[in-house]
């Protein structure tokens, strides 16, 4: 199965027994000493340095540590925690995207500092295996996301023309205003839930039929917010990038009276990896 | 003493047990609150999603992410507490431990 991303899921927290380490930030940190920030792994066997666009405040250099043909693209960092706030995620994300371009990516879950880069050429030996064996998976692979969001009161009033049932339960309570229609009310309302999880059912199924034809794979996420009907990221083999937002502009065409589609990518493949990692704490 | 004990003292043994138990019962469930933050993080998704679609303004963002950053930072901190795993920070690999995919 693949789902996720690499993460410390596997995360064990065990004293540290190494002691007496050097305290962190002993002052005036050069490259290759200190914190590292990893992004994101790569196959690479040489240095490569990708500007100063990493994450934290002044220009980090975003660079490579390697071991074989792995690399991990990484920058230098204090040993913080990095709270996942929108300018860190998206510095984050603007890093990976900008390594895409030219590599496939396997992506680091936000937030993962490493101490040294030791530490970082240890977790390449140790996970080369499975490492080797995704990038082989994803090669030329990269993730779109598409959330759709619907309009109730459209959709339901969309109902209310095209169900008969529906149609004809509306004009009898319309018509007679006694106390009789509560009965007659509380059928409408059951019977417009009905066809709202119906039709929302069916919007998404055919949504997915049409973009399965040019994906690789998909995935459901739960939906955000209650005006959400689909969270799903599709799995796409990069020569048929076109394809795919063809097919996105033609379903979001059909649609385009009742939902609203948010359309993000290319994303490095976050919900079709998924390497639980054996990390512990490094205090 | 035997029956005599348990007529005598049943009345108040079973209440007391009773709190005991409960009490823990309490104090699991104020462990899970503070230990937990699935609904932190599914708030500020939802938050994202409310300036995307232009629900709220920049400045409404700014000022309820750094509300969902502090709670995230006392659940940290309470995981801490409690010795259970806390996400960020530095790590290293474990050892001995090899990576499944």
């Amino acid at each position: 199965m693949m789902d996720g991303m690499v993460s410390g899921e596997g995360r064990t927290v065990e004293a540290d027994s190494r002691r007496g380490d050097d305290a962190v930030g002993k002052g005036g940190e050069t490259r290759g000493e200190g914190g590292k920030y990893v992004y994101c792994i790569i196959r690479l066997d040489s240095a490569r340095d990708f500007g100063p666009i990493g994450i934290g405040d002044g220009a980090n250099r975003v660079y490579t540590v390697h071991y074989k043909d792995l690399s991990a693209v990484v920058s230098d960092t204090p040993i913080v925690i990095y709270d996942p706030t929108r300018e860190n995620v998206l510095a984050h994300e603007f890093v990976n995207e900008t390594v895409m371009r030219e590599h496939t990516v396997i992506p680091m879950s936000f937030g993962t500092v490493f101490r040294s880069e030791d530490d970082v050429g240890e977790l390449l030996r140790s996970t080369y295996q499975a490492f080797s064996d995704v990038l082989d998976k994803m090669q030329d692979k990269i993730e779109f996301g598409l959330k759709v969001l619907w309009d109730r009161d459209k959709v339901i009033a969309d109902l209310e023309r095209s169900n008969d049932e529906i149609r004809r339960l509306k004009d009898e309570i319309t018509r007679n205003t006694q106390s009789s229609t509560y009965f007659a009310r509380m059928q409408l309302g059951r019977l417009v839930e009905g066809a709202l999880e119906d039709t929302g059912n069916s919007f998404v199924s055919d949504i997915h039929e049409t973009l399965k034809e040019v994906a690789v794979a998909s995935r459901s996420n739960k939906p955000i917010g209650d005006r959400m009907i689909m969270n799903a990221a599709f799995l796409v083999e990069r020569h048929r990038e076109k394809d795919f937002d063809e097919k996105v502009r033609e379903v979001s065409r059909k649609y385009e009276d009742l939902l609203t589609f948010k359309y993000t990518g290319p994303w490095p493949p976050y919900n079709f990896v998924n390497i639980k990692l054996k990390l512990e704490k490094a205090e | 003493m035997g029956l005599l004990s348990k007529i005598l003292f049943f009345p108040v043994t079973g209440p007391v047990a009773g709190i005991r138990w409960s009490l823990e019962q309490v104090q699991t469930a104020v462990e899970t609150e503070l230990t937990d933050d699935s609904r932190i993080k599914q708030e500020l998704m939802e938050l994202q999603m409310l300036v995307e679609l232009g629900d709220i303004d920049d400045a409404e963002y700014v000022r309820r992410e750094a509300l969902l950053m502090q709670q995230l930072r006392e659940v940290r901190s309470w995981r801490e507490h409690f010795g259970m795993s806390a996400p960020g920070g530095p790590v290293r690999v474990a050892r001995g431990a090899s990576a499944e995919e």
